[in-house]
């Protein structure tokens, strides 16, 4: 018996094999891995920022830290690795972000990997240059 | 006082270096459609002006189109509803211009096709049939009038060529909803895809946009659900296989 | 039953980046905000909050190199930049791009993982209310700050 649906998946594009730019072997990662670490990485990030903000401009006479504040602050053992943390993460929900974005415009599976390595890159070098900066200050007689 | 409207019309023939924008005077009666007005406009005023349209109700889902900007379909959009003394007319967006406000259907179907659309109910059809298990009555299919709408109104649509996009999506959630004898993981293959489900950004244009409450996004996100779960599934199933 | 499995050869879907598709809207479709709804809004206002957080955090990492520099470079800025009332302008402009985008990205990541899909309309409403309380409230405290 044919039914209507036989009729149409033989019609013209009624094929059933997968579309040549669907192919798996093109992908660099699990599809969806990138937003979900979105969804994670955001999560932290709201609650790192609420903690940062309250911390350096809300509850600081002023709005803001001074110098010595600043120092004060960053040396806290419960502070620098929870702002190292917030580097860290913020850096990375930013990139992949703007990975999205960039990615929005239909790339072929080729630029998406050179876009990746260029953002790892761009992000391990936010992490040194925050971390070397947080050392300098931390270290600092 | 006059009760004309202006009809701003986009036109574009084959060839042509640019598209531009016709003016015409019409004047509605209180129950005149966009669709009343084009067809009207076509045959008393221009016989070149093209476009598509079939049943005249929103069910054939043919005259999809951009009026004041957003997508709608003509045949049941009142002029005099829409309270402006001038109309504007678009063709649908990202899809291929054919001409005036003929667009290519070929890509949307295309993708249509490709998830196997659970286009219309067997058991509606074949006597004797059962309808599927755990579905209490036979409804038409899904009731998506494959007009196009969402694929213009999709801010992802415009920058992806390769989006599977709303309808296809919606479609490939209902064959996993419903098989009906589809082949539920070459569908779920197709959705779990950069272009694919992970492509949507969550903005409910689609949804928002469809003359005929198929709600592609909210069917995106129950898709996306059941990718995660099948992953995870799949993730805590491979210690079990790797110990036989 | 029509023999599904016969050759039908490789589904070439229609080549939709081939020049007939030049209607094909761009980064318009994105900003373009004529005609949009509710969602197409915070589609938008998310992607430039975004970009505009992302560019902020780049701009803060530079100018915190001022640190480095030592206690003079630092608390001149402060004095004679960061308190000044543009800057101020600026910083609640700030709070309300993370304030859209913190709360819009909570709402797309419960619908996007398939939770509280047909409340999503609802979650906007609540969030666009409670962004608005916090930043009101934040204005108000920026506006003790520089006074």
């Amino acid at each position: 018996m044919t039914g209507p649906t036989d009729e149409l998946r033989a019609a013209p594009g009624g094929g059933r094999e997968l579309p040549e730019r669907w192919a798996p072997e093109e992908r660099d990662t699990l599809p969806g891995v990138g937003w979900a670490w979105q969804a994670i990485t955001g999560a932290l990030v709201l609650v790192l920022l609420t903690l940062h903000m309250i911390a350096n401009h809300f509850v600081v006479q002023g709005g803001l830290r001074d110098y010595q504040q600043v120092i004060a602050y960053i040396t806290n053992p419960i502070i620098l690795p929870l702002e190292t943390l917030f580097l860290v993460v913020v850096s990375w929900h930013g990139l992949l972000g703007l990975r999205a974005v960039i990615f929005d415009f239909g790339l072929s599976a080729r630029a998406e990997r050179i876009v990746t390595r260029v953002f790892v890159v761009v992000w391990l070098a936010t992490i040194v240059y925050g971390v070397t900066l947080l050392a300098i200050l931390v270290t600092r007689p | 006082m006059s009760d004309s409207v202006t009809f701003r019309v986009h036109r574009f023939k084959q060839g042509d270096a640019a598209s531009h924008h016709d003016s015409f005077e019409f004047e509605p009666g209180p129950r005149s459609t966009v669709l009343d007005a084009l067809t009207a406009i076509r045959r008393t005023q221009d016989p070149t002006l093209t476009l598509r349209h079939s049943c005249f109700h929103a069910s054939c889902g043919t005259c999809g189109m951009k009026v004041n900007g957003r997508e709608v379909l003509a045949c049941v959009t009142n002029v005099r509803e829409l309270g402006t003394g001038e109309v504007t007319v678009d063709p649908l967006d990202n899809a291929p211009l054919v001409s005036d406000l003929v667009v290519d259907m070929g890509p949307f179907f295309a993708r249509l096709n490709a998830v196997e659309r659970p286009l219309v109910r067997e058991s509606e059809l074949v006597p004797g049939a059962h309808t599927a298990s755990g579905i209490p009555q036979p409804l038409r299919y899904e009731d998506c009038i494959e007009c196009g709408i969402c694929i213009s109104a999709c801010p992802i649509a415009a920058t992806d060529p390769e989006y599977l996009g709303p309808a296809a999506l919606a479609a490939a959630d209902r064959v996993r909803e419903e098989p009906r004898g589809g082949d539920v993981p070459f569908v779920l293959g197709l959705a779990d895809d950069p272009h694919g489900a992970w492509r949507c950004h969550v903005a409910f244009e689609c949804s928002e946009a469809c003359p005929s409450n198929v709600d592609p996004a909210g069917h995106i996100m129950q898709l996306r659900r059941s990718l995660i779960g099948r992953r995870w599934r799949a993730l805590l199933a491979q210690p079990v296989e790797a110990g036989r | 039953m029509t023999d599904r499995t016969a050759p039908t050869g490789r589904t070439a879907l229609p080549d939709a980046t081939a020049p007939s598709s030049a209607r094909r809207r761009g980064v318009a479709g994105w900003v373009d905000v004529r005609g949009r709804r509710l969602g197409g809004w915070a589609f938008i206002l998310n992607r430039v909050t975004g970009l505009g957080v992302l560019f902020y955090l780049y701009l803060h990492l530079l100018v915190l190199s001022q640190l480095a520099i030592g206690p003079g470079a630092w608390d001149s800025l402060l004095k004679n930049w960061f308190l000044n009332p543009v800057f101020l302008v600026l910083d609640v402009v700030l709070l309300a791009g993370l304030l859209i985008h913190g709360l819009n990205g909570i709402r797309v990541s419960l619908v996007g993982f398939g939770l509280v899909v047909s409340r999503q309309k609802a979650l906007l409403g609540a969030f666009g209310t409670i962004g608005a309380i916090v930043l009101l409230i934040g204005t108000l405290m920026f506006i003790s700050h520089g006074g």
